[in-house]
């Protein structure tokens, strides 16, 4: 699957990108987290809070940092 | 099925931790009057016996009360997700449009740093620039933790007055910019981005009522963790001052008489920056001293509501001559304020 983490360089993006890397290696799963600081891309998504985090596509949170255990319940669904 | 079992315990905790919080500061009061005065043998009314009850009393009754009023918003906020906030306000007329961006930013989830993607996806689906304005100045100013504070350390008057104040000055400011007609000073890559289609949006979900809990024991983990070093440094002072320092000590400087009080007040408090839990025990001696509450309401919306911080993001996508028409209106919607409750209380 891919995921994808929103966010502008802030300490809180950086920590949500961390428990990404975290939940793709207990899922044991292949798995690509991308990191996308891009402003206007952020935007274009329609993204309003960052860090946002979207699963293949579908945005499943923003503006909150989950826990590699909540990212990695997420990959499972 | 991430365990329901777990989910369960999750939910019968929340009355629990309700009866638990009753219960303590049922016994703040007494408990604070009998380790000061039976257990440390204080004498009552002393200088040192009644900042200490003081500082025993109001620290954990702060720390409780706010403990109480994050939960609450944060759950409430769970409800309101930025996505629902634009799409109600999008096309929006100026006027009810700005009354209800200015609400809406009271009760959003809102960060600094997610000012920039929330500033374009509201102009991106046809709010109005005016509109957005209101909002962007009405959500940082009055937050959670501002009112949560102000309420336990002042009572609920004085954080009604600062949210009612603050709402009309969000209000005001979003009304005026909006007349202005100042869209061509956005930064070019950001009349780009709007003029994309929205598509290739991502959908979003609605969290469960678990996951609503979750997020608010995790707003208080977050929010109480960080600010009680804060608050109990702040009460500190407050005791002191409580127990030792004169009255009207800052009545010169900071009083309703000095004309000046307030464009110093903002004049300081603008390039400052902090959160609500770092200026208000500063907030509490000011008016310990004897500063008016004018002048010490502006300076706290001055340090809350404009920053430079917040400047130097803003202008990824604003001109300069956005920023500083932007700031000057709040600057002086503040000054208003200050003068209008330094004469009328």
């Amino acid at each position: 699957m891919l995921i994808e983490v929103f966010g502008s360089g802030c300490a809180k993006c950086e920590t949500l990108t961390q428990n990404a890397k975290k939940a793709v290696e207990l899922s044991g799963g292949d798995h690509a987290v991308v990191k996308i600081n891009d402003f206007a891309a952020i935007a274009a998504r329609g993204i309003l809070g960052t860090p946002a985090l979207a699963i293949d596509g579908k945005l499943r949170f923003q503006g909150k940092v989950a826990s590699a255990d909540e990212i990695l319940s997420m990959l499972k669904a | 099925m991430v365990e329901s079992s777990s989910f369960m315990r999750r939910r019968g905790w929340v009355p629990l931790a309700l009866l638990l919080w009753i219960a303590l500061y049922a016994i703040c009061h007494p408990l604070s009057e009998w380790i000061a005065f039976g257990l440390f043998r204080l004498t009552p009314k002393s200088h040192l016996g009644e900042s200490v009850a003081f500082f025993l009393y109001d620290g954990p009754k702060v720390l409780l009360l706010l403990t109480l009023v994050v939960f609450v918003v944060t759950f409430l906020q769970s409800f309101i997700s930025p996505t629902r906030v634009r799409d109600t306000l999008s096309k929006r007329r100026a006027g009810l449009g700005n009354a209800l961006a200015s609400l809406f930013g009271v009760i959003t989830p809102f960060c600094s740093c997610s000012a920039i993607p929330l500033f374009i996806g509201f102009l991106r689906a046809g709010v109005p620039l005016g509109v957005t304005f209101s909002f962007l100045v009405a959500a940082p100013m009055i937050n959670e933790v501002a009112l949560g504070l102000l309420f336990a350390m002042f009572g609920w008057k004085i954080a009604l007055l600062y949210a009612g104040t603050g709402l009309v000055i969000a209000f005001s400011s979003g009304l005026v910019l909006g007349q202005l007609g100042m869209e061509r000073h956005l930064e070019p890559w950001v009349q780009d981005v709007l003029k994309l289609s929205p598509t290739g949006e991502l959908e979003e979900e609605r969290p469960s009522l678990d996951q609503r809990l979750d997020q608010a024991t995790q707003g208080v983990r977050d929010i109480v963790g960080k600010v009680w070093p804060y608050i109990l440094g702040g009460i500190a002072v407050g005791a002191l001052i409580h127990g030792y320092v004169p009255q009207a000590f800052m009545a010169g400087l900071l009083g309703r008489s000095t004309w000046y009080s307030v464009p110093l007040a903002v004049l300081v408090g603008v390039p400052l920056y902090s959160n609500a839990a770092g200026v208000l025990p500063i907030v509490e001696a000011l008016l310990g001293k004897g500063a008016a509450l004018g002048s010490t309401l502006a300076f706290m919306m001055a340090v809350i509501g404009l920053s430079l911080p917040e400047v130097v993001i803003l202008r990824k996508v604003m001109r300069p001559r956005l920023i500083a028409t932007f700031v000057g209106i709040v600057a002086l919607g503040i000054l208003l304020v200050g003068y209008i409750f330094n004469a009328i209380l």
